[in-house]
């Protein structure tokens, strides 16, 4: 497997291929921030979750950061594969407090992101990605490699993988790759 | 009803999250769903929750929803009519 390129995204810092991205936000702000800084054009993720939001800012990144090619020899994704260790417990837990006793008025919008492969989805929709998508509950990133090996079996296949990890409002992590199987 | 449709607009932006949107951008007859805003099945729940929690109004006919919802001013116009709160 070849690295492409990689990020990490904290609550206060974004590191792409290893080179600090200047932010003046932080937590879900810093996310807001990368929206309209390299998107801006998609009202649809300002209805997303923070977990959501993290995926979904970090693979545009990744994905803004190939060379233009011509569009014959563009790479395509053929697979999105992230893990995690919460879940979307952060999301969970938001609408959990939408159906407490006393304030019995649950929130549609919110249970739609109460699955955290929901992130893989919005993702492969904003992208066009029609290949693999699969999302990970597990203990630790390590244990996401041999997952991605058996899952990108043909050669020359490319795919976005990595940690998405939300566990609490403005508690979040990010460590995703653009790779390639050679 | 200049007032309610002003506030019925803040409420959606609340609701349904435009974060970059103000009442001024919201055409009042402009369609909903499909063109004008583009509103998807999930926001039509979040109306729903949106009337049934801010004027009391529980919609039981799904039918009717169509027409309840073809516009700002439409909305506006049912739950003047038929609100509780």
């Amino acid at each position: 497997m070849q690295v492409i390129h990689d990020i990490e995204i904290t609550t206060t810092s974004v590191l792409l291929d290893g080179k600090t991205i200047a932010v003046e936000q932080t937590g879900d702000k810093l996310l807001v921030e990368l929206y309209r800084r390299y998107v801006g054009d998609y009202p649809k993720f300002f209805k997303m979750d923070t977990l959501s939001r993290l995926g979904f800012i970090a693979a545009e990144l990744l994905l803004k950061s190939q060379e233009p090619m011509a569009n014959s020899q563009q790479p395509t994704v053929d697979a999105v594969i992230l893990a995690n260790r919460s879940a979307s417990i952060k999301n969970d837990t938001d609408y959990l407090a939408t159906i407490t006793e006393g304030n019995y008025y649950p929130s549609p919008a919110l249970f739609v992101y109460t699955l955290p492969n929901i992130v893989t989805g919005e993702i492969a929709i904003w992208h066009h990605i029609q290949g693999e998508t699969s999302f990970y509950i597990l203990n630790s990133p390590e244990e996401l490699k041999p997952i991605v090996a058996s899952t990108l079996t043909a050669k020359h296949s490319t795919a976005l993988v990595g940690w998405c990890e939300c566990s609490k409002q403005d508690n979040f992590y990010a460590k995703m790759q653009l790779i390639w199987r050679n | 009803m200049e007032k309610l449709i002003e506030q019925l607009k803040a409420q959606i932006i609340e609701a349904l999250n435009f974060e970059d949107m103000t009442p001024a951008d919201i055409d009042t007859d402009a369609p909903l769903f499909g063109e004008g805003l583009g509103l998807d099945s999930i926001d039509a729940l979040e109306l729903i929750m949106l009337m049934d929690r801010e004027y009391g109004i529980k919609l039981s006919d799904p039918k009717a929803g169509k027409a309840i919802f073809q516009s700002v001013r439409t909305m506006a116009e049912y739950i003047q009519a038929n609100r509780t709160k």
